[in-house]
């Protein structure tokens, strides 16, 4: 397992849910790692590339084995790192390498003069951290409800978004204070995690995991915080190129 | 915030960190620049290695309270995390994955050291091997002068 690599250029993504009921993502995640050949870069999938939780196991095996049947058609000729996130936590029992695959649990990048961290991030999501059980069978729970009723999904993401906007604040747990549109969507646990993760000498900290794309400075301006977003919604990528890091939305013309 | 409990040093170039036999016992994680890891042998300094950003050293005083094994001198403007005892657990929890690199950056020094190791024993089996051919062949010559 070599989770510490040097490369020059790398794109990043997240969260693209391949299986899932609620995200089409497979075509679009295919037409971006041809997009990232054709320009010469290698690509990281940052966790919960595929989706092991939400799904039936009918459209799992469906578009899964069209999903790695095109992995291995674009992979032959470019490296893809695979961050394991929470939904498709199986895959660390197949961590390792992969012929061009690399299967890894975080990936600490040389690039340029720079060092940059890609990690999916659900380590340091409170709620898994404090129960994971409890967690895990409110998701389960959630997912029945969403296969009754696949627009719940979206339901629960809006909920979501209004607990970290709002409840946070009411219950005095951001430290950010809502200062800004760029950490109003964050929550504060992952920003302390990429700030105990850059304090080891990196400049960058890409998660996923959260669904909400954005870019904080950390460690007193010494680091960024950057987050790729999801497939569901706004997805996001990260170009790093000879150690510059930057985000950007995914166009149009590849989702 | 991860700020509270860390300590932060910095290092002008060719400045000591810790010196051989010291009995500090923090680990320490380069942020920046570059540190040389020197020890004496027999009167003389040997280079042992130098640690760059993101690697880290001086955990073996840290979990075994031993004296340091090594001196640890800045090469270039460098800036360290001090971690000491109490607060490795403490990061271990903020930063989990940090176990599985220790684990790995050791695995990686025990494995160059199992190689010289290995490299040091030929050499030894090679000088041995050719001494007892020098030995067979003086032996050969005393053998051929006396039946003369």
């Amino acid at each position: 397992m070599i989770t510490d690599v040097r490369e020059e250029r790398l794109l990043v993504t997240s969260d693209s849910h391949v299986g899932s009921l609620f995200c089409d993502a497979r075509r679009g995640l295919i037409r971006f790692l041809e997009y990232a050949r054709a320009h010469g870069y290698n690509v990281c999938i940052n966790g919960d590339g595929i989706d092991t939780e939400y799904t039936s196991l009918r459209a799992f095996t469906a578009e899964t084995s069209a999903f790695l049947r095109d992995l291995r058609r674009v992979t032959s000729d470019m490296t893809v790192y695979y961050t394991v996130g929470n939904h498709d936590i199986l895959l660390e029992h197949y961590v390792g390498d992969w012929g061009r695959l690399h299967l890894v649990p975080f990936l600490n990048v040389s690039s340029g003069s720079s060092r940059i961290r890609i990690e999916h991030g659900h380590l340091y999501d409170p709620s898994m951290m404090t129960d994971p059980n409890l967690h895990h069978g409110i998701r389960q729970f959630l997912c029945a409800l969403c296969r009754m009723y696949p627009p719940g999904y979206f339901w629960h993401e809006k909920y979501q978004r209004v607990r970290f906007r709002y409840f946070r604040r009411l219950l005095g747990q951001d430290r950010h204070a809502l200062a800004s549109a760029a950490t109003r969507d964050i929550s504060p646990a992952f920003l302390d995690a990429a700030e105990e993760l850059a304090n080891r000498g990196f400049d960058a900290v890409v998660f996923g995991h959260t669904h909400y794309p954005g870019e904080f400075p950390i460690n007193r301006n010494r680091a960024r915080y950057l987050n790729t977003g999801s497939w569901f919604r706004d997805p996001h990528y990260v170009t790093i190129d000879n150690g510059a890091v930057t985000l950007r939305p995914i166009p149009a013309a590849l989702r | 915030m991860s700020e509270r409990y860390l300590d932060e040093r910095t290092f002008a170039t060719g400045e000591v960190v810790f010196a051989e036999g010291d009995t500090t016992s923090e680990m320490f994680i380069v942020q920046e620049g570059t540190v040389a890891l020197t020890k004496t042998v027999a009167g003389r300094e040997i280079f042992v290695g130098t640690q760059e950003r993101g690697d880290f050293f001086g955990e073996m005083s840290l979990l075994t309270g031993q004296p340091r094994q090594a001196t640890c001198v800045a090469m270039a403007p460098t800036r360290l995390l001090a971690i000491r005892s109490g607060e490795l657990l403490m990061k271990l929890r903020r930063d989990p994955t940090l176990a599985l690199e220790m684990v790995a950056q050791m695995s990686r020094r025990m494995a160059y050291l199992e190689e010289q190791l290995v490299r040091m024993s030929e050499h030894q089996l090679e000088n041995r091997h050719e001494i007892k051919k020098a030995i067979a062949r003086a032996e050969f010559h005393n053998d051929d002068d006396s039946q003369r």
